[in-house]
């Protein structure tokens, strides 16, 4: 599919203190789940800050809907459903003067759907934003989003506090978002996390940062087919392509990140593999952001 | 997760031991429904989002499946309408049908060279195999496997 993509960034880099994020260069295709996976402070909210215009680059491009920020802020805002890391503003007002409120930016307000949300969470409507459990406030503060019927749906973290069980619910939710048969298939989501298990059930791509350093789009099954460990008879000699990790021994052990490519140099080798095992998404993710090192801080 | 899908549920899975990749197992999986009669012609298909949540696998993996399928003729898929199974002639299904099994014989036959048999051993183990199956008694099955 060759759509416009949704989100554009290429070259973006930011400072923020003696913390560099970037170069990013990044292009979301409408009608796909992305997950920003990294360790805290490795510079996920500084991406969506970039994305929302609440921060500025300080070198590069940034174009969501093919618009550029501060030019077509509004009407880039209005296809965007954003929840941050930390709302602020919101702690007087409750669930029902919330709704009232954020309506009236979104001609496209989802009355409905918004009820149906507060329904689903068990989120009191008359109890004040700030009196609410971390918890329920996330959720509330995904329902806003979800209820203006955004194109693009923004997360920064949606499932921080939240326990396990409305955690499924949210992904449910997001999933729901994201449904071809009743919403044509375009929609679009990026959301921050720092569990992989959340990527791994509903993310199509996983985009790593690592203490600013942007370790690139990913597509998930891709790396979950072609990151095996295979156990081979003879240790092999020289490059083989694919292979990024060796342990010596009999048999010697081999971690590959393109299988097809490594097993057809091991085969023309004459180099047996004895087993070959698969990995899960963790495994895989913390092999790319150990090999993605650590950046010399500027 | 809670399993809502959307559209008809078919029994694909996924194995991460099957060193094929995820869209020709989901592929491969359909079109044995589709050629045995399983899946018959008119069968509304899951959408490839709702797919793709029923196997946790992402959706480039499920569209490249529908593609592959489509192009192939065994599958429509319809602007707004969802994806049906096509209609396929007799002829073709019969012809289809013997694919997978020249495809798997001649794996077979690789994996005998790997283990050093010559013709003659590969045969018998055929013959071995069909005896086993019992699908040795069958004249159709039997009549060119010993020359």
């Amino acid at each position: 599919m060759n759509q416009a993509p949704v989100i554009s960034l290429e070259g973006v880099m930011k400072s923020r203190g003696d913390f560099v994020l970037g170069p990013v260069d990044l292009a979301v295709e409408p009608g796909h789940v992305v997950a920003v996976v990294g360790p805290n402070g490795s510079g996920k909210s500084t991406l969506f800050g970039m994305l929302m215009n609440l921060l500025r680059p300080d070198s590069g491009e940034v174009a969501l809907f093919g618009g550029r920020y501060p030019d077509d802020e509004v009407a880039i805002k209005r296809r965007i459903g954003y929840v941050p890391e930390r709302p602020t503003g919101r702690d007087d007002m409750n669930a029902v003067a919330l709704g009232k409120f954020v309506s009236r930016w979104y001609p496209r307000w989802d009355r409905r759907l918004y009820r149906d949300l507060l329904g689903r969470s068990g989120i009191d409507p008359g109890k004040r934003f700030g009196a609410l459990s971390k918890g329920m406030r996330r959720r509330l503060s995904f329902a806003l989003a979800l209820a203006t019927s955004p194109e693009l749906l923004l997360l920064d973290e949606p499932t921080a506090g939240v326990d396990p069980i409305a955690r499924c619910e949210m992904l449910d939710e997001i999933l729901n978002f994201v449904r071809d048969d009743a919403h044509g298939g375009d929609r679009t989501v990026v959301f921050a996390t720092h569990v992989v298990e959340e990527a791994r059930l509903i993310a199509d791509y996983v985009v790593l940062l690592a203490d600013g350093k942007f370790l690139g789009l990913h597509e998930k099954d891709d790396l979950l087919e072609n990151w095996k460990t295979l156990w081979v008879d003879v240790e092999p000699e020289g490059a083989v392509p694919g292979i990024v990790e060796v342990e010596s021994g009999s048999p010697a052990r081999i971690v590959t990140n393109s299988r097809r490519e490594t097993s057809e140099a091991l085969l023309a080798r004459n180099i047996s593999i004895v087993r070959s095992r698969s990995f899960d998404l963790e495994g895989i993710l913390s092999h790319l952001l150990r090999r993605g090192g650590k950046r010399q801080r500027a | 997760m809670s399993d809502k899908p959307a559209g008809p549920h078919v029994p694909v899975y996924l194995s991460m031991d099957d060193p094929e990749p995820m869209y020709a197992q989901i592929e491969s999986q359909f079109r044995d429904f589709i050629l045995s009669g399983q899946l018959p012609p008119g069968t509304m298909l899951p959408s490839m989002r709702a797919l793709a949540r029923n196997l946790t696998c992402s959706v480039i993996t499920t569209r490249r499946a529908y593609e592959n399928l489509e192009g192939e003729g065994l599958i429509r898929t319809r602007q707004g309408l969802g994806t049906v199974v096509a209609d396929i002639p007799e002829e073709k299904i019969t012809a289809r049908r013997r694919e997978p099994v020249e495809k798997a014989f001649r794996e077979a036959v690789r994996a005998g060279g790997r283990a050093g048999l010559t013709a003659e051993e590969l045969r018998h183990i055929m013959e071995e195999a069909l005896l086993a199956e019992g699908a040795g008694t069958d004249q159709s099955t039997t009549r060119r496997s010993k020359p």
